[in-house]
């Protein structure tokens, strides 16, 4: 039994064509299927996204900062398989997420992670199996019946309503 | 520009769309705080916003074309006046119920809107293209559901089909034209509605049989948009309680 | 999943430990799920992330209540967009403290069990729809500034979740403040509905903030790990230099008799708060406790079967797919 709350699914957003994939938080649900679809009612109530992927918490593999001195990536000879691997890049902000670094062939998250440290520094890293990650099509009709219609709903931004002030109502 | 009988029979038609929309945004937000699970609660909200989006779009089409009020129409016009159709004034019910009402309706807009877009009249032409899109993605989640309470367990399976036997019936009464429809039929403005209707029962009944749920036979079906049940009264009531309180009031 | 590092005084590195950590904090930077941190840390976090949550979630109720009768399509619009926020904050806020170590479903059971606490403001009715406006005005209005101390939190996913939120807050408020105001202005009934419920919710707003500095046992760690970086008091005094001039302004009464205008510092200084009626409240004996409660716990047991079914759809799929 799950309980009452279904499993963890973590959510990935990609606002742009051309913005990385940053892990943006999670949703409770059923299967990945469910969980993609609520993704986008919990995390594009607002522009914009461009697509979204989630995977099972669980599938995560994590190393924080402190970590990664203990690092121990095994390289077998074993089979390979592609991971995901995000980094949070910097530690000085409040806004930064686990940004996409790429996609690695390896044998282990460890071995994914080693390989892309050669290309990204971080503070901390994640790597997951690239199998257990779904995501939307990138095709311009999920776009448009998925993400576009955020657009149209204005008065969930604070500059739809400009400057409120006790006189400006006066002479309205 | 539309001769004049014509621009009456659009309003009348526009009026049933919005009114549908009003009715099932009302019931859907009944749900805002009290579903399943905090997701879903998300979700319903988006849905109820969504369908009440839609009103707004059809009533301001309709503003365009007799100066009518949306605001005025929506929170001072009498439960006789309402046209909307009984399959989304029927109380909320449990989640299947509102699941399955809300399938049944959104596989209803996606197949009149994708007609409706390619209406002689361009602002309908438009405004149906633009809802649609949102539409295809209502679709996607109310199919999601079907399949899951229809697959689900015994209990799911149940009451998705006791809800089915309630309202698969009512949704024939959408496919009616209203008295001035035909007119619009005739000049390329709005889709045949009656047209619609086997196509509609075709892809419905195989999506719901593949999930396991069986289609009633019979059941009553309204005659026309002027029939409704007790429950539209209360529901009006609470939903123009606020609007109708102060009559002096200029602007909320 | 992450593997958490916590750090308990008994630990022969503890000391050593404990300084580098308030280093990094002092140093500005985030402490990140897996970095090292004191037991204590971690267990005043889930304590104020998960009753920040369930003050999201339980506050859904008093306003979702008016979305029915909400009086025009614009305002209907706003107030479920709006309370659909407040879910969305509440589930942020959940996935931040369950990067802690701890479940939803833990959370949940004790929020339900009436274990757990959540704001006091939300044990309070909304009796007439000009509350929805002052909510969002001003309660909303004491959370953002709570809020925006709060995203400089030195716990990352905290500190993500209150920046995310704060931006959306900022519609709450500005669309409460445009609704009292225009009700502040208009026909007799608005002006008396509007007035009415700036007297009802103006203490419980002003004790949102929590109990002065001197009463409040937690507030020096939590300055010191950097938790929060402002203290109730200041908080409370930042709220009402925002926004005392704006409603007096607007043409409203507020309902406390010593509230005065202090030259010297350019504070708002308010009169005696009725802390008695505050312990009250959050020890359950308030007016609306019983009812929130309970609709909460409706709603859970009425998901129920909703959620086995997706469980056994989600199962089903799963051995399938093994076959
Ligand atoms: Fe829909
Ligand atoms: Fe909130
Ligand atoms: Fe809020």
């Amino acid at each position: 039994m799950w309980g009452t709350e279904w499993p963890r699914f973590e959510v990935i957003k990609q606002d742009t064509q051309h913005s990385p994939p940053q892990m943006v938080g999670s949703v409770h649900a059923a299967d990945p299927e469910h969980a993609l679809l609520v993704a986008r009612h919990v995390f594009v109530r607002r522009p914009a996204a461009y697509a979204l992927f989630v995977a099972p918490a669980e599938a995560f593999f994590h190393v924080s900062q402190e970590g990664l001195k203990d690092l121990a990536p095994r390289r077998e000879g074993g089979p390979e398989e592609a991971y995901w691997v995000f980094a949070k890049r910097s530690h000085r902000r409040s806004m930064v997420y686990g940004d996409l670094v790429g996609r690695f062939l390896a044998q282990g998250p460890e071995d994914a992670i080693a390989q892309a440290l050669l290309q990204a520094q971080g503070v901390a890293f994640w790597a997951v199996p690239e199998r257990l990650v779904v995501g939307t099509e990138p095709t311009e009709e999920v776009v448009e019946s998925w993400f576009a219609p955020a657009k149209d709903k204005r008065y969930r931004l604070q500059s739809y309503y400009g400057l409120i002030t006790a006189k400006g109502v006066e002479d309205a | 520009m539309l001769d004049p009988y014509l621009k009456e029979a659009l309003v009348a038609r526009l009026t049933a769309w919005a009114d549908d929309e009003v009715v099932l945004a009302q019931r859907l937000s009944e749900w805002v705080g009290h579903a399943p699970i905090l997701e879903e609660d998300i979700a319903i909200a988006n849905l109820a916003q969504d369908e009440l989006g839609h009103a707004k779009v059809w009533l301001e089409l309709r503003q365009e074309l007799d100066g009518s009020d949306p605001d005025h129409l929506v929170f001072f016009r009498d439960p006789l006046e309402y046209q909307n159709a009984v399959l989304v004034e029927l109380p909320k019910g449990d989640w299947a119920f509102t699941m399955v009402r809300q399938y049944l309706f959104d596989a209803y807009e996606n197949l009149w809107l994708k007609e409706a877009a390619q209406s002689a009249y361009p602002p309908l032409a438009e405004a149906a293209g633009r809802i649609l899109k949102e539409e295809k993605f209502h679709l996607r989640h109310s199919s999601l559901w079907l399949e899951r309470l229809g697959q689900g367990t015994e209990e799911s399976h149940r009451r998705a089909q006791e809800a089915l036997d309630t309202l698969f019936p009512y949704v024939r009464q959408l496919f009616q034209l209203l008295p001035t429809d035909e007119a619009l039929v005739e000049a390329g403005i709005l889709p045949d509605l009656r047209a619609l209707e086997a196509p509609y029962l075709e892809e419905v009944e195989a999506r719901l049989e593949r999930v396991g749920l069986r289609p009633p036979q019979g059941g009553y079906v309204p005659k026309s948009r002027q029939e409704h049940t007790e429950y539209l009264w209360s529901l009006l009531a609470e939903m123009q309680s606020v609007a109708r309180w102060d009559p002096e009031a200029k602007a909320w | 999943m992450v593997k958490l590092r916590i750090g308990y005084p008994e630990d022969p590195d503890y000391g050593e430990r404990l300084a580098e950590f308030e280093a990094r904090i002092a140093r500005g930077e985030k402490i990140e799920p897996g970095d090292w941190m004191p037991a204590e840390y971690r267990r005043q976090l889930i304590r104020m992330i998960s009753q920040h949550a369930h003050s999201e979630w339980v506050g859904m109720l008093p306003e979702g209540a008016w979305i029915p009768r909400a009086p025009s399509l614009r305002r209907k619009l706003i107030l479920l967009a709006k309370v659909q926020d407040e879910a969305g904050h509440g589930q942020y806020l959940y996935h931040a403290a369950e990067t802690l170590g701890i479940t939803r479903e833990e959370m949940v059971a004790a929020l339900l069990s009436g274990k757990a606490k959540y704001s006091n403001i939300f044990n309070y009715p909304t009796l007439t729809w000009a509350d929805v406006g002052i909510i969002g005005w001003l309660v909303d209005g004491m959370a953002i500034k709570n809020q925006t101390m709060l995203a400089q939190c030195s716990y990352g996913p905290y500190s993500r979740a209150m920046v995310r939120i704060c931006a959306e807050e900022t519609f709450h408020h500005k669309q409460g403040k445009e609704a009292v105001l225009l009700y502040a202005k208009g026909s007799r009934k608005q002006r008396q509905m509007v007035q009415d419920a700036l007297n009802r919710w103006w203490w419980p707003t002003l004790m949102m903030a929590g109990p002065h500095d001197t009463d409040s046992p937690h507030t020096p760690l939590l300055l010191r790990w950097g938790i929060k970086t402002k203290t109730n008091d200041q908080v409370r005094q930042e709220f009402l230099n925002e926004h005392v001039p704006e409603l007096l302004e607007a043409g409203l009464r507020i309902p406390d008799p010593h509230l005065r205008y202090d030259e010297k510092t350019g504070n708002w200084i308010h009169g005696p708060i009725p802390w008695d009626e505050f312990w009250k409240v959050i020890n359950g004996e308030g007016p609306m406790n019983r009812q929130r409660l309970l609709a909460r716990r409706r709603a859970h047991e009425e998901g129920r079967w909703v959620r086995e079914a997706l469980e056994a759809y989600a199962q089903r799929q799963l051995a399938q797919a093994a076959d």
